[in-house]
């Protein structure tokens, strides 16, 4: 009897729970985004400039959100982002007068501590990385609003002979080959689905739940902190409000990518790419077609409610861990 | 006597993925005590909550005096006739005696919106005193009181009104001499008007005692019911742990030696609450089979081998005197571990087939340092296939698959690891009769091929059937052993469990 009602929920997938509408969908939507607005634009949008434009901006979301999208696959939030790389960007900063190579380990440095105290209090203290994650969103805005009260704090001055596509383009695509081959050939891929998707059961296989954890949220600051030197390479400088919203931003372009927001066995790496590409269009978009920034918060908000709605994966729940 | 009262009609309940009522059908008398007995987890509780209106019931239909009745939460399950007196404390802290006596139904003494304290306290006193719980005063706060006090305090909460059907789940072990009687006379009384009081107990003396008739209930299924006259305490006991019948596929061999090679033993564990100083050894071949009632702690200690219990006491050690204190520790040392929570912990059901099978063996999959996708699926179809298992193909997610393919998918994990230390709590738990026969011809394979196994079990035939030596647990503690003989019967082992 029991067994009966269970094949027969079965065989009856929901149309957006089937697997192959979770691949296409994000596609689709991002395919719809950049016809929609090569059309309202005129194919401005598309044009060799705004196009190498839209790519300078993006390097920096691309980065920070490798972190996050392994973070989200274990089911995980992490909201300090923008916080996190404001004050990895000081560090850079201010060690780029020195050597540059410095600078970048700081910055890494840095988002790793960070990263680590997100850990500590969500693995040691139990306590919800989402909410874990506001308080030190707040804390290190403090800390970067603190040490630019004065002056913002400024990069040497040839900082900026980075700022090219070609080194950007390297830098970038290289970080992206290393997060893949470790996320897809080592395991870590199936470990962090498998803590997203059941966290008891994971611990039972034999993974090392709190470990990796741990490790996890250490490494999204370590990307953060790359991220954070795409950043001033691209500035030249830290004002107080250096990456603030970039949590969101990585959030959205993670959900738009069709990535599950409670993470689990749904999760494919290409959704960073996918997604980050997707709301950069959209975004650049909105801003090409001269729509009052307030209108465009508006309408990112719809989209990503939209997407959230969809891609949720009601069968393991909304559980943040 | 005998005039019907209440009739429960295929009363179902599902919490998540337990199936804690299946279309329960029970029928209840006018002026009669109903005994409602079974284990814990049987749906006794279940079926009155719902009853009560404490948990909604997904299907089916109480018919009260004639008329289905639908309550919506206890004070509405309450005006329709029915009250409870629960099993945990059902006073609310803060609020005043006479407030939790007449909780949901202040109406009585309110006018113009106004409450009247003090006639709702004369109101409440002068029904405690008619029961003669005078000691207890109505205006004080309910937290002035002991426990003892408070479930008297609830007996006058779920009486006052004289309910048509009272329910007094497991209230008596709260209880002490004198407040038993007071309950006790309280239920009589509710019989000697024509109530019926459905009683829930584990005491079976106690139950046969009080009850008019008994009925039996087991994992949430009815098994039957029986008059007083005819109860017994075995008879009772026999019905609540139930048989397996058609046992033709267990081991058949006796008198077989086991190696005298230990392979694990655990010293003096404790765990609060579970298990309290066990000591047990497993040998090299033997199926060791540990049995007791569900609550007896035998499920912790499957846990506690393999690592999996956080305050652990005592000592878990390998025959190299290796101590196993982690889960990690447990696998990279051979060990495997089904639990009985197949949803929560052998299983990430949100996951692929494949994945499931994969997860403790991603080491040993990796070439050159690199873990390849076409690995783990090659694995992970091997291993399934060996175990038969019914699936649309390896990709397929593990919460499509029924009970049985879902526990051949956690055994061929195991298997893919080769482990040689297997244990398995309630292994074949939910499972058709063709997939049991599939496991104890497996398990039966890995004895002869000098693999050890612990098998934790609620079904006594399968301890009998299975094991070379028996454990049985009760309340935390070894209660009995048993070595494998044709004459062990299943009253033997019921003996040591209850």
């Amino acid at each position: 009897m029991d067994t009966t009602v269970k094949k027969e929920a079965a065989a009856k997938v929901p149309f957006l729970d089937r697997p192959i509408v979770r691949t296409i969908l994000p596609i689709a939507g991002f395919a719809i985004i950049c016809g929609l607005f090569y059309y309202l634009t005129n194919g401005r949008l598309f044009s060799s400039k705004s196009l190498g434009l839209l790519m300078s901006q993006s390097y920096m979301l691309l980065i920070s959100s490798i972190g996050v999208f392994f973070i989200m696959t274990m089911g995980g939030l992490d909201f300090s982002q923008g916080s996190m790389l404001g004050v990895s960007s000081i560090v850079v900063c201010y060690l780029s007068h020195y050597n540059i190579v410095l600078a970048i380990i700081g910055g890494v440095v840095t988002g790793g501590l960070i990263g680590l105290i997100n850990g500590f209090f969500n693995v040691k203290r139990k306590i919800s990385s989402f909410i874990v994650t506001i308080c030190n969103m707040y804390l290190f805005r403090g800390v970067c609003a603190y040490l630019t009260t004065k002056s913002p704090v400024y990069g040497v001055s040839d900082i900026s002979k980075y700022n090219n596509l070609p080194f950007m383009m390297t830098f970038t695509v290289v970080i992206f080959v290393i997060a893949w081959l470790v996320f897809t050939f080592t395991g870590l891929g199936s470990r962090l689905k498998a803590i997203g998707a059941g966290e008891t059961a994971a611990r039972f296989a034999g993974i090392r739940v709190e470990r990796t954890k741990m490790l996890v949220y250490m490494a999204a600051g370590c990307i953060t902190g790359l991220a954070a030197f795409v950043n001033s390479v691209k500035v030249g400088s830290v004002t107080s409000t250096a990456g603030s919203q970039l949590e969101t931003q990585i959030m959205i372009s993670l959900v738009l990518g069709g990535m599950p927001i409670s993470g689990g066995a749904k999760v494919r790496f290409y959704n960073i790419i996918l997604g980050v590409m997707t709301y950069k269009i959209l975004s650049g978009g909105l801003v090409m077609l001269m729509i009052p920034t307030q209108l465009q918060q508006l309408i990112l908000g719809i989209v990503f409610l939209g997407e959230v709605a969809l891609f949720s994966d009601r069968n393991t729940g909304m559980v943040v861990k | 006597m005998g005039e019907l009262l209440l009739k429960a009609d295929s009363i179902d309940k599902h919490f998540g993925i337990t199936h804690a009522l299946d279309h329960v059908s029970l029928t209840f008398n006018k002026g009669e005590i109903h005994a409602l007995i079974g284990e814990n987890g049987s749906g006794k509780s279940t079926i009155t909550n719902c009853l009560t209106g404490i948990y909604k019931k997904d299907s089916g239909t109480f018919t009260l005096d004639g008329t289905v009745i639908e309550p919506k939460n206890q004070v509405d399950a309450n005006h329709l006739g029915a009250a409870i007196i629960v099993q945990e404390i059902g006073t609310l802290s803060g609020l005043t005696v006479a407030e939790n006596i007449f909780l949901g139904n202040e109406d009585m003494f309110i006018s113009h919106g106004i409450k009247n304290a003090s006639a709702m306290n004369r109101k409440a006193q002068q029904y405690l005193n008619e029961y003669g719980f005078d000691h207890i005063d109505a205006a004080r706060s309910i937290d002035d009181y002991n426990f003892e006090d408070r479930k008297l305090v609830e007996i006058v909460k779920a009486t006052y009104f004289n309910p048509k059907v009272l329910v007094v789940d497991e209230t008596t072990t709260a209880l002490g001499q004198k407040g038993r009687e007071e309950l006790f006379k309280v239920m009589h009384r509710m019989k000697g008007m024509g109530s019926c009081v459905i009683f829930i107990s584990h005491d079976l003396d106690e139950v046969i005692e009080l009850s008019d008739s008994i009925s039996v209930l087991r994992d949430g299924v009815y098994i039957g019911s029986i008059d007083k006259a005819d109860a017994t305490v075995d008879i009772l006991k026999k019905m609540m742990v139930g048989r397996e019948i058609g046992d033709n596929y267990y081991r058949t061999d006796y008198g077989e030696a086991i190696s005298d090679e230990v392979v694990i033993s655990a010293k003096n564990i404790s765990v609060p609450g579970q298990l309290d100083d066990v000591s047990l050894e497993l040998h090299k071949g033997e199926i060791l089979g540990i049995g007791g009632l569900s609550e007896c702690g035998m499920h912790e200690i499957g846990k506690a081998l393999f690592g999996a219990s956080y305050f652990r006491k005592g000592s878990v050690t390998l025959a190299d005197g290796t101590s196993i204190d982690s889960i990690p520790d447990a696998i990279s040392h051979s060990m495997a571990y089904a639990s009985k929570d197949r949803d929560n912990e052998s299983l990430v059901i949100n996951d692929t087939i494949c994945e499931n099978i994969c997860l403790p063996s991603l080491e040993e999959l990796k070439k050159g340092g690199f873990l390849f996708g076409s690995a783990m699926k090659a694995f992970a179809n091997k291993f399934a296939r060996q175990m038969s298992t019914k699936m649309t193909g390896v990709d397929q997610f593990v919460s499509a698959l029924s009970g049985g393919n879902k526990q051949k998918v956690v055994l061929a994990r195991w298997i893919g690891k080769d482990s040689d230390l297997i244990i398995l709590d309630s292994p074949t738990r939910g499972i058709d009769v063709k997939v049991k026969a599939d496991i104890y011809a497996m398990m039966d394979n890995m004895r002869k091929n000098g693999k050890s196994i612990i098998m934790i079990s609620e079904e006594i035939m399968e301890l009998i059937g299975m094991a070379d030596r028996i454990l049985i647990m009760k309340d935390g503690k070894i209660n009995g052993e048993f070595q494998r003989s044709e004459s062990l019967s299943d009253m033997d082992l019921i003996e040591k469990m209850i």
